[in-house]
Formats: structure tokens, C-alpha cells, sequence
């Protein structure tokens, strides 16, 4: 899910950067540094939206770069548990399946699809109801709920479920 | 005895030891022999009867002492010790209690909006090769496309679905919805269980709502 979310940090910039292109230098930083990144509690940041406020530098010691406290506003995408999200197919093995939603990797344990889907191997991997109406494959759109959420440094990576009411297939690749 | 079985559980417990001690006199006796309780190894007590979380902690306690002391008299203690399966609890969203309080959920339609704002001016960016556009922000724009896109306009769905809030909806259940896109009541209440404990009073204004949002809906 999307957040409009205001983030401090304190950025540190050499002396070199001072002048009168000061503000734009630590606004260049700051996008350099902050943006692409994930953290446990706010996700992924995906875009600064704007500048709320930049503090007053302070000169550190013994080295002469400054630390200015930088108030910003961003939008991040974080997963929650108990979450509904659509999700693109990516891979699907006789474990499971993967899927994407935006920079957010999810798998869907074969425990967690429907009894009534079985795995079919070949050319195209995919899990098919009895009667052949329901095809989870690459490309195919789910609708999933998140049952967990695990961060790492760089990524987010989720377990999801489609064994709930109104879980499961919304787009086959194959019928588009 | 009691002071044995005392011993060997985290204090705290010993009332709820001896409140089922008490039940179980009658119910257990006949089934199993607890004379093995005067000793300390095996005090089988039915958690069902006024189950606390530190009688579930002492009941996983005296499995691991149990554990290769016998087995019959161990199989029919575990029978008796089941607790009858509870349906699981539904998974439900807690964003308020994770994020701070300034964050402010945004439907994926608005979310494109900002993006694409972003990115037009990311081409005027992209002309400095120091700059490099993170791959989260493809990925998030990508998926604010698809997923953004079931509405001809987010700014009536916003307005639509903040009628809700009187009943007591939340920014992260309307969020869900909007996203969701869903055609009836039961779907909304599927999605989003925290609302099934206000169905009563939801259930009209949400059937409103839901024939508002399909006049919005852009035709694919």
C-alpha cells in the first residue's frame, strides 16, 4: 500500500558543496541516499515528493563536514500482514508460485491455493482447477492476501494466500 | 505435591494449577490414574477449562517432561488435553499501530498521480548521468499503472468513500476498498474483516458507496 509520509534524517555534507547551490546539493544527496532504499517500518521509498524543512547545519568535529537535519515528504510503498493487493505471476514451481507487486517479491505456498488447483509441469508451468476453467501462470494477475512480511536490506519479501473468499485469478494472459 | 508441582512452573500459574486440579477430580479421575501427580511427572489438566496463556505455557512445559515416559497413558493424557480446534482468527490490517501517525494512506490512483507527476520531471533529470532513477520507482509506477487505473477519477472516489468514515471506517480500510474494487457488500466484507464486527450499521451505507463507485469505474 502507498503512504504520503513525512522522514527526517541528518545529512552530512562536505565543505566543497557550500556556496550558493548549498540547498540543491543536499536535496541531490538526499535523493541519492534515501531513494531505492527500504526499511523495516516504512517500506520501500519510492519518490520525495517535496522539502518540508532544512534545519541548521552543524559543523562536526575534527572533520569540518556539516550535519544538516533534513525534514522531507515521500511516498513509500509498504506491505502489511492482512493486506488484499494485486500481484503479477513471475514463477511458478510445484512449491508455489511467485508474484510482483511493484518492488515487492511475494510467494504463495502450494498449501496456500486451493485444494482444487494441481500443478502442471511443461513448457509453461502452471496450477489448473479440475475442469480446467481457473489457469495460474506466468503473466497472470492474482488477487492475494499477505499472511507475512520479511525485510532484508535491500528488499521486502512476503508470503500471500488465494485460499480466501474472492482470493485468486482476476486476468489469464492466455484468454486476454 | 503441590510444591513439586510448583517447582517446576513459572510462578504465577499455580492458581490456575489448582482451579483445574479442582475440575479435574471429577472428569479425570476415571480416565487416567494422577497418582503420578503426587511425583511431579505427569499432571494432566484440561486447558479448555478456563484456558489462560500460562496454562498453555505449563501444559508445553510438562509435554517436553512427559516426553518418552510411557506411551499409552501418554496418548490418552494428550486426547484429553486436546482443546477443540478454534477456526483461526482472520488476518486483519493493522496500519495504524505500525506507522507513524503523520503517514497518510493513499489509494494507488492518487499514488499514480504523484508518479507520474515524478516522472515527468524525472526526464528533465534523467539528462544528468549522475542521476540514476531507482528501480523501486519503475516498479512502483508500473504497479500504480496497473492497479490505478479501475477509476475514471480518484478525486470523486476519495470523495465518495469518505462518507464512510461517519460509520467508522478507517484511512486504511477505505484504502483497501478503493483498491480493491469491489462489485458487492460481501466482497468488501471478505476483504476487509475488521469491518465484519460493524456489518449491521455498514451494510446500507456501504451498498451506496459500492453502486456510486460503479458509475466511476472505467470501462476496459
Amino acid at each position: 500500500m502507498f503512504f504520503h509520509i513525512t522522514l527526517e534524517r541528518n545529512m552530512q555534507l562536505h565543505p566543497r558543496h557550500f556556496g550558493r547551490n548549498l540547498r540543491e546539493n543536499l536535496i541531490a544527496k538526499l535523493m541519492k541516499d534515501v531513494e531505492g532504499t527500504c526499511s523495516g517500518r516504512h517500506g520501500f521509498v519510492v519518490a520525495i515528493t517535496g522539502i518540508e524543512n532544512v534545519g541548521k547545519g552543524l559543523i562536526r568535529d575534527g572533520t569540518g563536514f556539516v550535519t544538516f537535519p533534513v525534514k522531507y515528504r515521500c511516498v513509500v510503498f509498504r506491505p502489511f500482514k492482512g493486506q488484499i493487493l494485486e500481484a503479477v505471476v513471475t514463477m511458478v514451481n510445484k512449491m508455489g508460485f511467485f508474484a510482483e507487486a511493484g518492488p515487492v517479491q511475494i510467494f504463495v505456498s502450494n498449501h496456500l491455493i486451493p485444494d482444487d488447483m494441481e500443478f502442471q509441469s511443461g513448457d509453461m508451468p502452471n496450477y489448473t482447477t479440475s475442469d480446467g476453467s481457473v489457469k495460474i501462470q506466468k503473466d497472470s494477475e492474482v488477487r492475494l492476501k499477505l499472511i507475512g512480511t520479511r525485510v532484508d536490506a535491500t528488499e521486502i519479501f512476503c508470503i500471500g494466500t488465494i485460499k480466501d473468499d474472492f482470493l485468486g485469478v482476476i486476468n489469464d494472459p492466455t484468454t486476454a | 505435591m503441590a510444591e513439586k508441582g510448583g517447582k517446576l512452573l513459572p510462578k504465577g500459574t499455580k492458581s490456575s494449577l489448582t482451579s483445574s486440579h479442582s475440575s479435574l477430580g471429577s472428569s479425570k479421575r476415571k480416565e487416567n490414574r494422577p497418582t503420578k501427580s503426587k511425583k511431579g511427572r505427569k499432571v494432566q489438566f484440561d486447558s479448555s477449562i478456563g484456558s489462560t496463556k500460562s496454562a498453555d505455557k505449563t501444559e508445553s512445559m510438562f509435554d517436553k517432561v512427559n516426553l518418552g515416559k510411557g506411551g499409552k497413558e501418554d496418548k490418552t493424557g494428550n486426547a484429553a488435553k486436546k482443546t477443540p480446534v478454534k477456526d483461526p482468527q482472520p488476518l486483519e490490517l493493522k496500519i495504524e499501530q505500525e506507522l507513524p501517525e503523520c503517514a497518510k494512506c493513499m489509494m494507488d490512483a492518487e499514488a499514480l498521480h504523484i508518479l507520474q507527476g515524478i516522472q515527468d520531471q524525472m526526464v528533465i533529470l534523467s539528462e544528468d548521468p549522475s542521476i540514476k532513477i531507482p528501480i523501486s520507482f519503475d516498479r512502483g509506477l508500473q504497479y500504480a499503472k496497473s492497479t490505478g487505473n479501475h477509476y475514471t477519477d480518484y478525486q470523486s472516489v476519495r470523495s465518495i468513500l469518505e462518507k464512510l468514515k461517519k460509520d467508522g471506517v478507517n484511512e486504511g480500510e477505505l484504502c483497501v476498498i478503493a483498491n480493491a474494487c469491489p462489485e458487492t457488500a460481501d466482497e468488501v466484507f471478505a476483504l476487509v474483516p475488521s469491518l465484519k464486527a460493524k456489518r449491521s450499521k455498514l451494510i446500507e451505507p456501504l451498498k451506496g458507496v459500492l453502486s456510486e463507485l460503479v458509475k466511476l469505474k472505467q470501462s476496459s
